[in-house]
């Protein structure tokens, strides 16, 4: 079921209402849980299984882990579980195709047999967030969670089921135990942060995917203008589909009384590219730091250990997005990026003289030029779309002027919000404006069924 | 006392640190009102305004352009139009829309011809199948009240268990959004619940027909997304020229041409009638129009009997037997003329000009027409 289609809106009508009559009695947690799953069996009732089963494994090991003499034991054990979940249903037909490659190199005639297990939504969100549960309890961070509804409403809170944000253990367990208070100020804030994420979605991801997949879906065939304009549009497109997404799943949250954590904040205004990991996906690229770059050592041990410690971090962030070399390739890019970015800002003349524009749209290149890998289907059409850019000719783009224009009207927004002129913004009279625009812009021209988000497949 | 007029229309810093977004499009409960009231003016009256702005002035023998065949809002606005005028609205599919024929060489040109008057309109929408037409008049049609209706039953629809939309697996068929999302159930539709829910809250919602309409008329039925990709460099506002296409007819298949050669005779798998959806979706039609004290003539046919085979003419013939018996029960006008002679189709329903004008003629001689059309 996804945010922008009209069953969600029929499900919402139901459940909505119902949480709101027993949001202060026992059977909110009950409730809650209820339509989550209601929820996710929606996309298919397979997908409980996983769900249900790290659920309840990280339940009972946690249990365990806070009464044990070796609670690292415990720890171990949840994390190879949940990472074994994510192997065995993300990972499986990847490392499988990798070995028969290899083998096939030895000249060793075993094949194994092709693995296809069907990849349940939103998996590496969830299990992400356990083990990151399992860890915070292991060094004392959040206490452990006695009560089992509250825990399996934690790792399946549906509006962030999908696609995150993921959270942490100490922010959202407390606003689940907390008597909750749904405000007016709750309802119109979240209906708010909602129609800004539809818009997002429907109006501008929706929009650049069709020029994008069609440059994508046959590179050979397009121009460098071509190729390099798709790849700008798919940088937007997938800042669009995935914030679009987080800013509905907050917004149906905050309507809820819950207020989840801020996923994106205006990352292609970034400076560099440790600036753009604090903007983007900063639910995943935080759950990283604390629970991958700091504990191998973060920046304490001198540069070369530092470099090393973001490489992994990126490395396993890419992979993470999908199994296939194409991702792994993506996080390398962004690493090298940090470390370029990084030396440059120990630069005087980075730092002061370098015009913020400037840095923003190197960044936005560094970036853009990762999506390559991101977007493409395989390594070898990355690379022709590489080669291509650089090789082919000048045929025209046509550049969809219309996109372009609103893209740049979000990149204005984006740029007056973070400068002086922001007060400008605030006035109630641009805010009705700029919601009735929106609104009349989607009643108007939107009429696809909804598109699944591109963030789902991870 | 500017300042602070400028200062109460600001949030605090604390307000906007609250609201935890990298935007601020943030309403409150009041100014949500006003959005709410804005869209619902807009959505109220913009297809209103647009109709003032967009010319319409159908002529006798105006039909809604083939490109726009899934034009409800036009439709509805022709229908309307047509019901103001006391015109006398001529039903059905391709056959009465006229494929094949210009706008003046279809069945209601030649019905005003032979009667020496204007007073015949051509309501007839390409691929109209009884279960769409039931759900044209039904959603579309609601101005057709009180009126005399010559309403016409192709027996094409009957000819198979495809065409009678009776088959298990899915195949898209003409005008998804007219007929019943939900009950009866037809076999080979399969679409989504969401794309049911959709369909049935647009068919109900006027604007969203004219957003319909102007998808169909000024952009090549693409939304706009679609559209800005296939035109990269034009701009949509000026696209929307207010002229809308010319009713002409599609152009003619090379090897449908109206020559005297004897045609192939085939062996139709002819529905049950107590079975049929086609049918019982007619009938609903009929029942529909009478409900709205129309003045009801079925037309049957005629179907090109010169392409069945012998023994199909006899299973032919039955199912036509038991359309009249349910006519006649129902004590319905109808006229179930015999086929035109084989020179006079095109294909296995469609007449070319000559075949319309022996048709008109073959009405206005039948008694029980005159009798209607006098009412």
């Amino acid at each position: 079921m996804l945010f922008q289609t009209l069953p969600f809106l029929v499900f919402f009508a139901i459940v909505y209402p119902v949480y709101l009559l027993i949001k202060g009695t026992r059977l909110r947690l009950p409730w809650m849980l209820v339509i989550s799953y209601a929820f996710y069996a929606w996309l298919g009732w397979p997908y409980l299984i996983p769900l249900a089963y790290a659920t309840v494994v990280d339940y009972l090991v946690t249990g365990r882990m806070v009464k044990s003499r070796r609670p690292r034991a415990w720890l171990a054990l949840s994390i190879a579980n949940d990472l074994g979940v994510l192997i065995f249903f993300k990972y499986a037909g990847f490392i499988a195709e990798n070995i028969n490659f290899l083998l096939r190199s030895l000249g060793v005639s075993y094949v194994i047999p092709p693995v296809g297990f069907l990849l349940p939504a939103g998996l590496s969100f969830y299990i992400l967030q356990s083990i990151g549960y399992t860890i915070d309890v292991y060094w004392g961070r959040t206490e452990r969670e006695k009560n089992f509804l509250a825990y399996a409403a934690f790792v399946s809170f549906f509006p962030r089921l999908l696609a995150g944000p993921i959270e942490r253990a100490n922010h959202l367990l407390p606003q689940l135990h907390d008597n909750a208070r749904v405000t007016l100020r709750d309802f119109t804030d979240g209906l708010s942060i909602f129609v800004v994420g539809y818009f997002k979605k429907v109006a501008l991801a929706d929009y650049l995917a069709m020029y994008v997949a069609k440059v994508y879906g046959d590179p050979g065939q397009f121009q460098a203008p071509a190729l390099l304009l798709a790849t700008f549009l798919f940088a937007w497109q997938i800042y669009f589909d995935f914030s679009g997404y987080t800013d509905m799943a907050r917004g149906i949250a905050r309507m809820m009384g819950i207020r989840l954590m801020r996923n994106f904040d205006n990352p292609y205004l970034a400076v560099s590219m440790g600036d753009f990991w604090k903007r983007w996906h900063i639910s995943l690229s935080s759950w990283f730091r604390d629970y991958v770059y700091i504990p191998l050592g973060g920046n304490r041990r001198g540069k070369f250990a530092t470099y090393r410690n973001v490489f992994i971090a990126m490395v396993l962030s890419g992979l993470w997005h999908g199994a296939a070399w194409t991702f792994v390739l993506w996080g390398v890019i962004h690493a090298l990026g940090n470390f370029a970015t990084r030396e440059m800002e120990r630069t005087a003349f980075y730092v002061h003289r370098l015009p913020r524009t400037v840095k923003q749209l190197f960044v936005f290149a560094i970036v853009t030029f990762a999506w390559i890998f991101f977007r493409a289907h395989s390594i070898g059409d990355a690379g022709t779309i590489v080669a291509r850019i650089f090789t082919s000719g000048s045929a025209n783009p046509a550049v969809p002027l219309w996109a372009m224009a609103m893209i740049a009207a979000v990149w204005a927004y984006q740029w007056l919000f973070e400068s002086r002129l922001r007060w400008f913004l605030e006035l109630a009279v641009v805010r009705v404006l700029l919601v009735i625009s929106m609104l009349t812009y989607v009643v108007l021209t939107v009429r696809a069924e909804g598109t699944p988000f591109i963030y789902m497949q991870f | 006392m500017e300042e602070r007029v400028n200062q109460s229309k600001q949030p605090d810093i604390d307000e906007v640190a609250a609201f935890d977004c990298s935007h601020y499009v943030r309403l409150s409960g009041r100014q949500w009102l006003i959005v709410a009231a804005a869209l619902l003016v807009f959505i109220a009256f913009a297809p209103l305004v647009w109709e003032r702005i967009e010319g319409f002035n159908p002529g006798g023998d105006y039909r809604v352009p083939y490109e726009l065949s899934n034009d409800y809002w036009l439709y509805h606005r022709h229908c309307r139009l047509a019901c103001e005028q006391g015109k006398i609205l001529v039903v059905g599919d391709s056959v009465v829309w006229g494929h094949y024929v210009e706008p003046d060489q279809t069945l209601s040109h030649y019905l005003n011809e032979l009667s020496g008057s204007d007073a015949f309109v051509n309501l007839g929408a390409d691929g109209t199948h009884p279960a769409a037409l039931q759900g044209l008049l039904k959603y579309y049609g609601s101005d057709i009240a009180g009126r005399t209706v010559l309403l016409h039953l192709n027996p094409l629809w009957m000819s198979s268990s495809k065409h009678d939309l009776q088959t298990t697996k899915e195949f898209r068929f003409n005008h998804p959004d007219l007929v019943p999302q939900f009950t009866p159930k037809i076999p080979c539709y399969k679409a989504p619940l969401s794309t049911r829910i959709r369909i049935a809250i647009h068919r109900e919602m006027p604007f969203a027909n004219w957003t319909s309409h102007m998808r169909a008329a000024y952009f090549q039925n693409l939304d706009l997304a679609a559209w800005t990709i296939e035109h990269p460099y034009d701009c949509p506002v000026t696209a929307m020229t207010q002229k809308l296409p010319e009713p002409r007819a599609p152009e003619r298949p090379p090897q449908t041409t109206s020559a005297s050669k004897e045609p192939k005779k085939q062996d139709m798998a002819w529905v049950d009638l107590e079975s049929s959806l086609q049918w019982h979706f007619f009938r609903q039609a009929v029942q529909r129009l009478q409900e709205r004290g129309n003045n009801v003539f079925v037309l049957v046919g005629p179907f090109n009997e010169h392409m069945l085979t012998d023994q199909n003419k006899v299973t032919y013939g039955k199912l036509k037997e038991g359309v009249e018996a349910w006519l006649q029960a129902n004590r319905i006008p109808y006229l179930m003329p015999a086929a035109l002679p084989p020179e006079c189709y095109i294909d296995a329903s469609h007449p070319p000009a000559e075949g319309y004008a022996l048709l008109a003629k073959s009405l206005m001689d039948s008694p029980s027409f005159k009798t209607v059309m006098l009412k």
